[in-house]
């Protein structure tokens, strides 16, 4: 079964009395263990697509589901349940709180999915070692570099082992070298079984996957394998 | 999210604008110290009232006074005797809900022993005097039947005559001596203990010297308690009343005060329509007494509590709303601040029920901190308040009245954090990641 499962989704913004139509009938499915990447210039919809994708919206028209869950009409709360469990966000400005250290940080989503303290710290802990954040725990964010803020945004994303990790220009506030090690960890992430979601402009950066979905005027304009 | 992490969130953002949070407490400390300083202001006052209420008798005890004459009956005024010991015997025979009955001549008389010597007021009465006007004894023993029938020279004094005419002397040492009154020999068979209000009583147990009193340049209620010689009626007649008229008798002469006690407040108007009834009889249908209850003064004594109490909480209540509106701006200003940590709880699966907890929570931390602060500001202001103005009534600092004044706080964090808290629980997470 597809992971994602879109038929017909559009979404539509009501600016004033102006319709835009940001995603305009789209199909797509994506399936488990997939490395994807979705490129198009700015206003294109891919950032609509990726919130659609992500949960954080319900879709105006069209059938979606996603891991399973049928979100065609779904309600903010719903979404908020699915995202938690089912997706991982990684964001090209990090998004990390910085008044949390690095452990509270990748815990947050966690907190949300109502489990123990103990429990969490255990959890936050072990992800946090397997992106090499291991001795960095106690540190804010401040402290860090951004290939280590990245590396916390990547273990938050993972921590309460989701389904569907999405990447929102991951490199898009590093330095190449830095960016590579980081498009890097997400292949490592795919091999090892993880399906993945790259959002970007550059076709460059969309090359590290194996399918990539061009987006152009809220259509799908066309895909291929890099 | 459970509360726990809410509150724990909370804690810490709090903690992280410590002036702003404490700027923002201000308004609940002064609403929280103000209720809880008026609430043991009229605590202090009402027991101290209510003390009083019991000392002077209680609402049981009625006064028999004279009265002028309604027009209609003036041409019969002589036919009246006035109130007479036979008014206390009608009462005590046909009044069954009237429990004690005391009649009293009183006669001021040089007072003398071991050396010292004033004139006082000396009153001669019965047994029930004792029980009227609510009298305990310190050492020895109260005037009993036997001391009116034999019309003995016993005398029972009150504290501030015991410490007058023998300073130096412990009230037990006192019993059996001898006083002079118009150079008569008496008895001293008891001594009166000091009456005193509460105030006083923990005062002098401190060791301190009295708040109020003759020093003070106060009324003292207790003064003529204290003040008290009392010796049996029929020896007051006998040695100093007799002959003034030659047609008084024990039984005619006029009194010069005729109380009594209520056996039980349920049936207050039927006791007092039998006292009515029977000294209608013993006057003779001239309605020349009139009997004074202490219903109308406890009454306004009550409802002027009940006032203060009111305005006091008044005033505090609103300082709490304005506390509560303090505690809103802050929490919007902190919400317009923290828009994008929202959006980044929100893309991680925080659902607008958890924010709206979460916002709740922090307001009311603030709230219940600042009630905190303002029970420890009210400690502070009501020892202020002792030493501005020493009142008679000390204000009494209650655990009701702190839990009351702590939860109206609470409830004022709450009410102002829905606001705020719908506001943050409405946010988009997609704008709000992207707000700047």
């Amino acid at each position: 079964m597809s992971l994602v499962h879109l038929e017909g989704v559009s979404k539509i913004y009501q600016v004033g009395d102006q319709e835009i139509r940001a995603l305009d009938t789209v199909d797509l499915r994506i399936e488990e263990g997939e490395f994807v990447s979705i490129i198009g210039p700015s206003g294109s919809g891919k950032s609509t697509l990726m919130h659609l994708l992500g949960c954080l919206d319900a879709p105006t028209s069209g059938q979606m589901e996603i891991c399973g869950h049928d979100l065609s009409k779904a309600s903010q709360n719903r979404l908020a349940e699915v995202r938690n469990r089912e997706i991982g966000f990684v964001f090209q400005a990090f998004n990390l709180l910085a008044k949390l250290d690095v452990v509270h940080n990748i815990e947050l989503p966690l907190v949300y999915a109502g489990l123990s303290s103990a429990e969490r710290r255990i959890r936050a802990e072990k992800v946090a070692r397997e992106v090499g954040l291991g001795d960095r725990l106690a540190n804010r964010p401040v402290q860090l570099s951004g290939g280590q803020c990245q590396r916390v945004a990547i273990a938050r994303a993972l921590v309460n082992n989701p389904r569907l990790v999405f990447a929102d220009e991951p490199t898009g506030n590093l330095d190449s070298a830095t960016g590579e090690m980081i498009l890097q960890m997400f292949r490592d992430l795919n091999a090892a079984g993880k399906t993945i979601v790259l959002v970007t402009h550059d076709p460059d950066i969309a090359a590290v996957s194996r399918r990539v979905i061009e987006i152009r005027d809220g259509k799908i304009r066309r895909e291929y394998a890099p | 999210m459970n509360l726990l992490v809410a509150l724990q969130i909370g804690i810490r953002e709090i903690a992280s604008h410590k002036f702003r949070s404490f700027l923002s407490m201000l308004g609940i400390v002064l609403g929280v110290s103000s209720l809880i300083s008026t609430l043991a202001l009229t605590t202090g006052i009402e027991r101290g009232t209510r003390a009083f209420m019991q000392q002077v008798g209680g609402l049981e005890y009625v006064n028999v006074v004279n009265k002028e004459i309604s027009n209609a009956k003036f041409e019969f005024w002589n036919l009246s005797p006035g109130r007479t010991l036979r008014d206390a015997v009608a009462i005590k025979a046909s009044a069954p809900l009237v429990s004690h009955v005391s009649a009293e001549l009183a006669f001021g008389a040089v007072v003398s022993a071991a050396g010292h010597s004033d004139r006082k007021q000396v009153r001669g009465v019965f047994p029930d005097h004792f029980v009227v006007a609510r009298h305990e004894i310190q050492a020895g023993r109260f005037l009993t039947d036997l001391d009116v029938e034999r019309g003995l020279r016993s005398a029972v004094i009150g504290n501030e005559i015991a410490n007058l005419l023998w300073p130096d002397l412990q009230a037990e040492k006192i019993v059996g001596r001898q006083i002079r009154i118009n150079d008569r020999p008496f008895e001293v068979v008891g001594v009166l203990p000091k009456y005193e209000r509460d105030e006083d009583k923990r005062r002098r147990e401190a060791g301190k010297a009295p708040a109020s009193g003759r020093r003070a340049g106060r009324w003292d209620a207790f003064r003529g308690k204290n003040e008290s010689i009392l010796i049996p009626y029929s020896t007051m007649f006998f040695d100093f009343r007799a002959g003034a008229f030659p047609t008084d008798s024990m039984d005619s002469v006029r009194l010069d005060s005729l109380t009594l006690r209520i056996r039980d407040l349920e049936e207050f108007r039927p006791a007092l329509e039998q006292v009515r009834a029977a000294l209608d009889l013993t006057h003779r249908g001239v309605d020349d007494f009139d009997l004074e209850t202490r219903e109308e003064w406890f009454d306004r004594m009550e409802s002027s509590i009940r006032a203060t109490r009111l305005s006091g909480g008044l005033i505090a209540t609103i300082s709490l709303v304005v506390g509560g509106i303090g505690i809103m701006n802050i929490m919007l200003a902190s919400i317009s601040e923290r828009v994008r940590e929202i959006g980044i709880r929100l893309a991680v699966g925080a659902r607008g029920q958890d924010i709206f907890v979460q916002i709740i929570v922090e307001s009311v931390s603030i709230a219940f901190i600042g009630g905190l602060i303002g029970v420890l500001a009210a400690v502070g202001l009501i020892e202020i308040l002792k030493l501005l103005a020493p009142n008679e009534n000390a204000p009494i600092m209650t655990l009701e009245g702190i839990f009351f004044s702590v939860g109206f706080a609470i409830l004022a964090g709450f009410l102002s954090g829905i606001y705020p808290a719908l506001r943050a629980a409405r946010l988009n997470p997609i704008s709000a990641l992207r707000y700047e």
